[in-house]
């Protein structure tokens, strides 16, 4: 009956994508989704740049006015406590270490080939991470349970990685499991809220934050219970045919580039597609935008908040196992911790489009990785990152401010649906 | 249309001059301990020449660098990174090397953050924990001319490379240490200690040295050694609180708590019941000087079983730039931290006998008789 109803509403839905990439959704849409009706005159190709950069203007901004910021504050933590550190740094002005801080943080990131690896390995989690927060924000959902299920889906590949009965196969086969369990694990946890919320409208926001907390202690259990006796709270190494290929080694060998990245990047894309490029993918983003208006054109909005909750957790899950398998190698306890939670803020600054994510996660994995250099270079707090990071936040939640700063006018057509009220 | 404009010039402009300033200015920090005098670092760091003529210059013009790769967490923590920090710089400031550390935010990053001082060739790498064990050892293996310390990380010697020592501390020396003391103060003839897992070495040996040295005071005294389970056993400061409460209101008036936060907990709880019953009851604290650490339970604090981190990693830096260190596992000194508050509650006679028995402890003239590990049931 369902089913029925949705196929006959397909056509309608076909003209609806055009008033919908139009008006209600985000403005990068226009760009990355070129609507398929013929209602709207195609921009020439300048236009489209134009209006690309324009989409891009105001997270630079905000990046920019962070860093900037970010610098001031570097600045007052210079006068008030000066680095301990005897070497470099002794008896640099507060001005010069400023400096130094970010030009330690350029080349923490970007400075030779294997910091620019490990920005990207870096960056990975946060891909996998961002995507799923968008594709809830697509939906109308806000899955703050991110952490969880990254927890969840890297003890899952790491409990698979390193069970003995699996650890004869070959990497062809035993990879993709620890991959599928991740995603699994993901799907599974990311799907709890999502029924509750379509069974009984229980808002996803509570009952993901429980999730987390009822996830970390899961992981505590599992974990002391397996832990090898080196007096160390984690699993036990994974097989190494449960290791994800290097395809870029490093001088160091440390942070090499595995095939993780390529998945992140293939991930963006499937989001991508789903989206706009599927039925499937509209009835999500209608359900977002306005569910009285999907429901009226015979879309299940339950289905659809499942359906929406279960992926984004896939994505979380996905997220952890590529972490276990490409990098930590083993699941230990309050390995992920903040991954879930920084993932909103890549979303948001991403806008919640997949390649815009894709970009906020590598601004981000360059902020990570570079910390510790801009501490060695400048003795700079690693605090300083995250003031950076909530700054930017800041700047691209409330873009007003950047507007106003910087004389942007807006378009008035940018705004995305992240998530509705109580009860909505 | 014109703000528009104006925007985008913001935008270019900020990039352009970003992209300036990161290429044109190398750091100078790399090239001025190197080469203090190279032009590029002289204008980059207009006070680079104070810094070069205030350190004691060697004779080959380049001082030894120590670096050090702290634990998770901050480098001020009061605990085992902020000791061994105190014990590099202390080597530092009296011997003339250069100085630095790096904060280690997540574990991934043990290797990462050590080979950033191994790819800027600082001559001595110093980690702190026993987490980072596995890196350090990896990067000691890879970098034979780098000497490496690890600070409270125990070592197999034969599958570690000659250039990695790691300093290591009898935790039943100071247990019995803390026993002892705790034996002296007691006037109920009843004490005990809240501990983490005995499953985890370094605490059985706290737990069961602290039982020897009160025995061996008061052979007659009753000593609850409480362990917690193996699950959360360092991370449950409420059990921690609720143990001390049980253990005191079965008449025990000096608890040693000793498990990351489940025994602060104890400490904490002590401190409470005795400002609520008036009772005098003393706390000891472990590792480092808890006093510092556990501000809530400063008024009944009684002392810490404290390692010698910062004169232990004194000692081994000095020891490495001199290209003397040992290799394998070099035991620090272990002891009493200072009574603080209440140092007049403290007998000088009790005072002597504890500093006889450290020195005792010490020269190897007492011996704890604690199994390095719990014996298999």
């Amino acid at each position: 009956m369902e089913d029925q109803s949705i196929s006959q509403s397909a056509p309608a839905a076909e003209e609806a994508d055009t008033s919908q990439s139009r008006g209600l959704s985000a403005g990068v849409d226009d760009q990355l989704a070129p609507s398929t009706g013929g209602g709207k005159p195609r921009p020439s190709r300048s236009q489209a740049i134009f209006s690309a950069l324009h989409s891009l203007l105001v997270p630079f901004l905000a990046v920019v006015t962070a860093l900037l910021i970010g610098g001031v504050v570097i600045f007052i933590s210079n006068v008030i406590s000066p680095p301990v550190s005897t070497s470099p740094l002794y008896g640099n002005s507060p001005f010069n270490l400023t400096l130094r801080a970010y030009q330690g943080l350029w080349v923490g990131a970007f400075g030779s080939f294997d910091n620019i690896s490990a920005t990207i390995v870096t960056a990975t989690p946060y891909i996998f991470g961002g995507l799923a927060v968008a594709l809830g924000f697509r939906a109308g959902l806000f899955n703050i349970g991110v952490e969880g299920q990254i927890a969840l889906g890297s003890l899952a590949a790491a409990a698979v990685g390193f069970n003995p009965a699996f650890a004869g196969l070959s990497p062809w086969l035993l990879v993709p499991m620890c991959l599928l369990a991740g995603c699994l694990a993901g799907a599974i946890w990311g799907g709890i809220p999502g029924l509750l919320k379509a069974q009984t409208g229980a808002h996803e926001v509570i009952t993901t934050i429980m999730l987390n907390y009822i996830a970390i202690q899961i992981v505590s259990v599992v974990v002391n219970a397996v832990k090898p006796g080196n007096g160390q709270v984690r699993t036990p190494d994974i097989s190494l045919n449960a290791h994800l290929p290097v395809l870029i080694a490093t001088s160091t060998g440390l942070k090499q580039i595995h095939l993780g990245p390529i998945i992140a990047i293939l991930a963006a894309i499937a989001v991508y597609w789903l989206l706009w490029r599927t039925t499937s993918g509209f009835e999500l983003r209608t359900v977002g935008t306005n569910p009285s208006a999907a429901r009226y054109a015979g879309i299940s909005v339950k289905r659809n908040i499942m359906l929406a909750m279960a992926l984004s957790g896939l994505l979380g899950g996905l997220a952890g196992a590529v972490e276990v398998t490409g990098v930590n190698f083993y699941h230990s306890q309050g390995f992920s911790a903040g991954y879930g939670f920084d993932s909103i803020t890549v979303a948001l600054l991403g806008k919640s489009n997949p390649f815009g994510v894709v970009i906020a996660a590598l601004l981000f994995g360059a902020l990570k990785s570079s910390a510790p250099s801009m501490q060695f270079y400048a003795g700079t707090p690693q605090d300083v990152v995250s003031i950076i990071q909530a700054l930017i936040l800041l700047f691209v939640a409330a873009d007003e401010i950047v507007r106003y700063i910087y004389r942007v006018k807006s378009r008035g057509e940018e705004k995305v649906v992240l998530t509705r009220g109580w009860g909505g | 249309m014109k703000q528009r404009k104006f925007s985008y010039l913001v935008m270019v402009a900020v990039l352009f001059g970003l992209t300036m300033l990161m290429s044109a200015c190398d750091l100078g920090g790399t090239a001025s301990s190197a080469t203090p005098n190279s032009g590029a670092a002289a204008s980059n760091t207009p006070a680079g020449g104070a810094a070069t003529s205030s350190t004691p210059a060697t004779a080959a013009g380049a001082a030894i660098r120590v670096g050090l790769v702290t634990d998770v967490g901050k480098v001020d923590d009061k605990s085992f990174n902020q000791s061994a920090w105190e014990g590099v710089k202390g080597a530092a400031d009296k011997n003339g090397y250069k100085a630095n550390y790096i904060e280690t935010a997540d574990q991934k990053d043990y290797a990462t953050n050590i080979q950033q001082f191994v790819s800027q060739k600082y001559d001595i790498i110093v980690t702190v924990g026993f987490l980072i064990a596995d890196a350090t050892n990896k990067a000691a293996t890879a970098n034979p001319g780098i000497q490496f310390i690890g600070v409270d990380q125990f070592q197999d010697p034969t599958k570690s490379p000659k250039n990695y020592t790691s300093l290591v501390f009898q935790e039943d020396q100071a247990g019995y240490l803390a026993g002892a003391l705790a034996a002296y103060m007691s006037k109920t003839g009843h004490i005990g200690a809240v501990l983490g897992t005995d499953n985890v070495p370094p605490v059985y040996r706290y737990g069961e040295g602290y039982r020897q040295g009160a025995l061996s005071v008061n052979s007659s005294i009753k000593v609850d050694t409480i362990y917690h389970e193996d699950n959360n056993a360092f991370n449950d400061p409420d059990w921690g609180s609720k143990t001390a409460g049980t253990l005191i209101s079965n008449g025990a008036d000096v608890i040693f708590g000793a498990g990351g936060k489940t025994g602060n907990g104890a400490l904490i709880g002590l401190a409470q019941t005795a400002a609520q019953s008036g009772k005098t009851l003393y706390a000891i604290g472990v590792d480092t000087d808890q006093y510092l650490t556990v501000p809530e339970a400063q008024k009944y604090l009684l002392s810490s079983a404290t390692k010698g981190l910062s004169d232990g990693t004194s000692t081994l830096v000095t020891m490495a730039a001199n290209k003397q260190a040992p290799g394998g596992n070099f035991t620090g000194k272990v002891g009493l931290a200072p009574f603080h508050d209440l140092d007049s509650a403290v007998s000088q006679a009790t005072k002597d006998k504890i500093t006889k028995l450290t020195s005792d402890i010490a020269s190897g003239a007492v011996k704890t008789g604690v199994a390095p590990v719990k014996p298999a049931k």
